[in-house]
């Protein structure tokens, strides 16, 4: 059960007025949680004999608890015990989106977020800020957890100084979350004052602009650098997709197709038959790719490139065979970037192994045939991840997940950045 | 000698080239192949269990419908089961599908941790819910019952695979088995088509039968076909004790006589006999609780680091401490095991009658509904430190806990303090309000050097606010996708018999006990107290 403590919302225009918002806020959660308990005391006494000086007690204490509330500040009691989650939303729209998602995962996760936006650039500096908690009653109605969401829109000048704003809103000695949801500008002043904040960097890379190949490259670069571990929503969403796929390879007489891949086969939705100009962002088929490649020990013979038809196609290495690989455009009902099928080829003594995976909305189904002939199908109920939901899954991470760093390193490969970019590769 | 490389009818590699030459050879030919599935690693979600059919005798028993049918129903919703699933109901009273689905479904509403029912994800189970009416004696019902998971797999894809979940009678089971045995139905198939069978307990009355009960379900399904379920080893906070013990390295050097004072284990239910007092009268709480709960926590405490996480290495570990803990004869009975029945008393502001008067219950009764021992490990990891277990009904409150008392400081340091520090604590509390407690000494604020014991308190509802999975989700879970690890072996079982049969061998050579002993809403006998007060302890206050 959530009990919003806000209202009306406190507005603040200073960092200590923010700290003072949050007091009173905690206060006054305090004094009404007093007040409750002492009232539930009051009832259990007043069936024993003392009642008459348990409710003089009660009064005494409800007064000044009262008094608490009204107007006393308290060191902020830091009750957030999970993560900070800052979140650097390009406008308001945004904030407000990431602020729902937010209040719907506290129950799950208990933190302490900030939501940045930069407003009017050429006004005056300075900065808006409201502050909300939500107290959560569990089940059980004995404890309580919080979660406190402070909305700051910097501007003018101090918009370009968030970092002096985030450092000392942070609860310390807890991990920072950094939620960056449209392109994170990698190159820019600002990325290099916030990312060093960071020890989870949040993004989504299937909602990049143009082709995402671009800014999956700088961000393969930012974390390796900074040791971030970086959380791309693009790669938790294909959790349905691996799950499926590593199905395929359960039954133990077809494990050795997996070192013995020929070719990987990705189409993907795009709004442009057949993406002529390139710009249907294609993060999510070469997450597929990127993960069966690393998983499976291959190594990139010649990076991704764009051919006139619209595919893109790359060469691996597995063992002492090519792996052929093409991403391509498809007609489909699903949002651009999609992935529609992924189709893994094998070959082992001279019989063709054929595994196709596709997602419906809250299924995936899997078909194998092997040398010609049915020999799976299987259905998984397995629903789309919404945004509640990959939060969640991002904020449980604290430490590097090896199979998402392995597959960031190969996307880096199959994009021809691992010793600076090679010739013919394919960014846009 | 190290054996040769080089393959039977080849000459002997003589020279350091033929030595390499045969050793690519030879690794050429034997290259393994991957054992484990490499895609695998890392996955987020949940592994989904092959589609199988899901068999469950005694569908219309308490078990089924208070425990088993709502864990299958929160696995469904949360996506977990496969899409091609049957849950075929087997039982001897006359239903039909829908009549069967529709009663169920009242239990689901009734028993079900998370509301309301999700209307859409119960319709799609119901559709895969088939009633069998069978005797369990009826040869032909068997016959039948084989026939008809053969048309279900073709049917619903469910490929062969198939989990015999036995919620019956312990008497019910040798029988089932046997029929199972005679129709086929252990048969494993080649390339799928996995069988499986989910025993509940109790395993047995005593070392005997336990053993016979084994070796006549051995007679039809290989050991690692069957599971024994426990179901307290699916409890988030007994899973979680393998985490803390193994996934931290601060407490496994302290976790040792070196340290460690002595174990206390609590299992205390506030309930009586609840309408079962037919089946109370023939166990009592060493065959209900002490065999098997109260003595897989302990191991669980007492065992060494396994090798892996593997069903069998953990069990190994298991059975390891149970084979070492102290075989107590007439003696060590009379002075160190303690039983007790309760009388007439109050429990949580109501009135309750004494064991005696329950429904079903021998006014005469002499079964134990309260019992404590103090045991002891004969390894070098433990020798030497009690542990003390206890288990009762009627007790004041549900609870059950394992602590962890270390020794006290060598040298009393703070003398002017107004009062002695307490021992340190490691508590871990099973239910309710799971969570892990260290109790530990702070100043008290102030100019003076006072010192407190102070509680550091970790409760899994504050921290992670979200509601742990009931211990029959994850266990049918674990067995649907073949992991045995939370499930109890047949040397297991027999290991902890070993403990508990010549406890009641030796109570049934005494004179008749005075019984009742304690009384209801209590904490047992005078005499469980005196267990640890003549040793200078006392059991906690949970």
């Amino acid at each position: 059960m959530a009990q919003d403590l806000t209202t009306p919302r406190p507005v603040a225009h200073s960092l200590a007025e923010i700290d003072s918002q949050l007091s009173k806020l905690w206060a006054r959660a305090a004094a009404a949680q007093a007040a409750a308990a002492l009232a539930e005391a009051a009832v259990v006494a007043a069936q024993a004999e003392a009642a008459a000086r348990a409710a003089a007690s009660l009064a005494a204490s409800l007064a000044a608890a009262q008094e608490l509330g009204a107007g006393a500040v308290h060191h902020v009691v830091a009750r957030t015990s999970v993560l900070n989650l800052v979140v650097l939303a390009v406008d308001e729209v945004t904030a407000e989106r990431c602020a729902a998602i937010i209040a719907s995962t506290a129950s799950r996760h208990a933190s302490r977020s900030l939501i940045l936006s930069a407003a009017e650039p050429d006004g005056e500096p300075g900065l808006e800020a409201s502050v909300e908690a939500l107290a959560l009653t569990t089940a059980a109605g004995r404890t309580e957890t919080g979660a406190e969401t402070i909305r700051i829109r910097a501007c003018g000048e101090t918009g370009l100084h968030l970092a002096s704003i985030i450092v000392p809103l942070l609860v310390h000695d807890l991990p920072v979350a950094l939620w960056w949801p449209s392109d994170p500008p990698f190159d820019s002043h600002r990325a290099e004052r916030l990312l060093p904040l960071a020890d989870q960097l949040i993004v989504d890379g299937s909602s990049w602009s143009g082709s995402g190949l671009d800014t999956m490259a700088k961000l393969a670069a930012a974390a390796e650098g900074l040791h971030l571990v970086a959380i791309d929503w693009a790669l938790l969403r294909q959790s349905r997709w691996r799950e499926a796929v590593a199905s395929v390879y359960d039954l133990p007489d077809l494990r050795p197709h997996l070192g013995a891949v020929r070719r990987i086969d990705v189409e993907y939705a795009t709004d442009d038959p057949g993406d002529s100009a390139g710009n249907t962002n294609v993060v999510r088929p070469l997450y597929h790719v990127a993960w069966l490649a690393s998983r499976l020990g291959m190594t990139v013979h010649e990076p991704l490139r764009r051919e006139p038809d619209g595919r893109r196609v790359a060469t691996l290495r597995q063992r002492n065979h090519e792996v052929e690989v093409v991403l391509q455009p498809g007609g489909s009902d699903l949002p651009a970037g999609s992935t529609v099928r992924v189709v893994i080829t094998s070959r082992v003594r001279g019989a063709d192994l054929v595994g196709e995976v596709r997602a419906g909305d809250r299924d995936v189904q899997v078909t194998v045939r092997d040398g010609g002939r049915d020999r799976i199908k299987r259905t998984y109920l397995a629903p789309r991840l919404n945004a509640v939901d990959l939060l969640s899954l991002s904020v449980q991470e604290h430490a590097a997940d090896s199979v998402s760093v392995q597959a960031m390193a190969m996307v880096h490969r199959l994009l021809g950045v691992e010793s600076g970019p090679r010739k013919g590769a394919d960014r846009g | 000698m190290s054996p040769s490389r080089t393959p039977a009818g080849s000459p002997p590699a003589r020279t350091a080239r033929e030595l390499r030459e045969a050793t690519i050879a030879a690794r050429r030919r034997a290259r393994p192949e991957p054992d484990s599935n490499p895609l695998r690693q890392g996955l987020r979600l949940e592994r989904v269990p092959d589609p199988c059919a899901f068999v469950l005798f005694g569908a219309t028993g308490d078990l089924a419908h208070r425990k088993v049918v709502p864990a299958l129903y929160q696995l469904w919703r949360t996506n977990l089961l496969p899409a091609q699933f049957s849950l075929v109901a087997v039982a001897r009273r006359p239903y039909t599908d829908e009549t069967f689905a529709a009663e169920v479904r009242a239990s689901v509403e009734k028993y079900s941790r998370v509301h309301p029912i999700d209307e859409e994800a119960w319709a799609e189970l119901a559709k895969r819910i088939t009633y069998h009416q069978l005797d369990f004696g009826d040869d032909d019902g068997f016959n039948r019952l084989g026939d008809r998971l053969d048309e279900l797999d073709k049917e619903r894809g469910t490929g062969g695979n198939r989990l015999f979940y036995l919620a019956t009678q312990p008497s019910q089971v040798t029988e089932i088995v046997r029929q199972m045995g005679r129709v086929g139905l252990d048969h494993e198939q080649r390339a799928s088509g996995w069988r499986r069978v989910v025993i509940e307990k109790p395993f047995g009355r005593d070392f005997e039968s336990a053993r016979h009960l084994n070796h006549e379900v051995e007679k039809v399904f290989r050991e690692s076909q069957v599971y024994r379920i426990d179901h307290y080893l699916g409890k988030e906070t007994v899973r979680n004790l393998l985490v803390f013990r193994f996934g931290n390295g601060i407490f496994e050097p302290v976790w040792n006589r070196s340290f460690v004072d002595h174990v206390q284990i609590t299992v205390a239910e506030a309930i009586g006999s609840e309408g079962r007092g037919a089946f109370y009268e023939e166990t009592g709480a060493s065959r209900d609780i002490l065999q098997n709960h109260l003595l897989q926590l302990m191991a669980l405490v007492a065992m060494e680091p396994p090798t892996s996480f593997s069903a069998d290495a953990l069990r190994d570990q298991k059975l390891q401490v149970l084979r070492a803990i102290t075989t107590p004869d007439f003696e060590h009975v009379r002075g160190n095991v303690v039983r007790g029945q309760y009388g007439g008393g109050w429990v949580q502001g109501e009135p309750v009658p004494g064991y005696r008067g329950e429904p079903e219950v021998d006014p005469e009764s002499e079964t134990e509904t309260y019992v404590a021992g103090r045991f002891t490990i004969d390894d070098w990891r433990w020798s030497g430190v009690p542990f003390y277990l206890r288990a009762g009904k009627r007790l004041p409150k549900r609870a059950t806990e394992i602590a962890i008392q270390f020794k006290e400081v060598p040298l009393r340091l703070f003398r002017d303090s107004t009062g002695d520090p307490a021992p340190n604590v490691l508590a871990m509390r099973i239910q309710p309000d799971e969570g892990i407690m260290l109790r530990f000494a702070a100043k008290v604020p102030g100019l003076g050097l006072d010192v407190r014991t102070v509680n550091m308190d970790f409760a899994y509802e504050t921290s992670f606010v979200v509601d742990s999975p009931d211990a029959y989700e994850t266990l049918i879970l674990d067995a649907l996708l073949g992991d045995a690890s939370l499930f109890t072996r047949a040397d297991e079982v027999e290991a902890a018999w070993a403990v508990v049969t010549p406890i009641i061998n030796a109570w049934a050579e005494m004179p008749a006990p005075r019984f009742p002993d304690y009384a209801a809403g209590s904490w047992g006998p005078e005499e469980g107290d005196a267990l640890m007060e003549r040793e200078g302890r006392r059991w906690r206050r949970i």
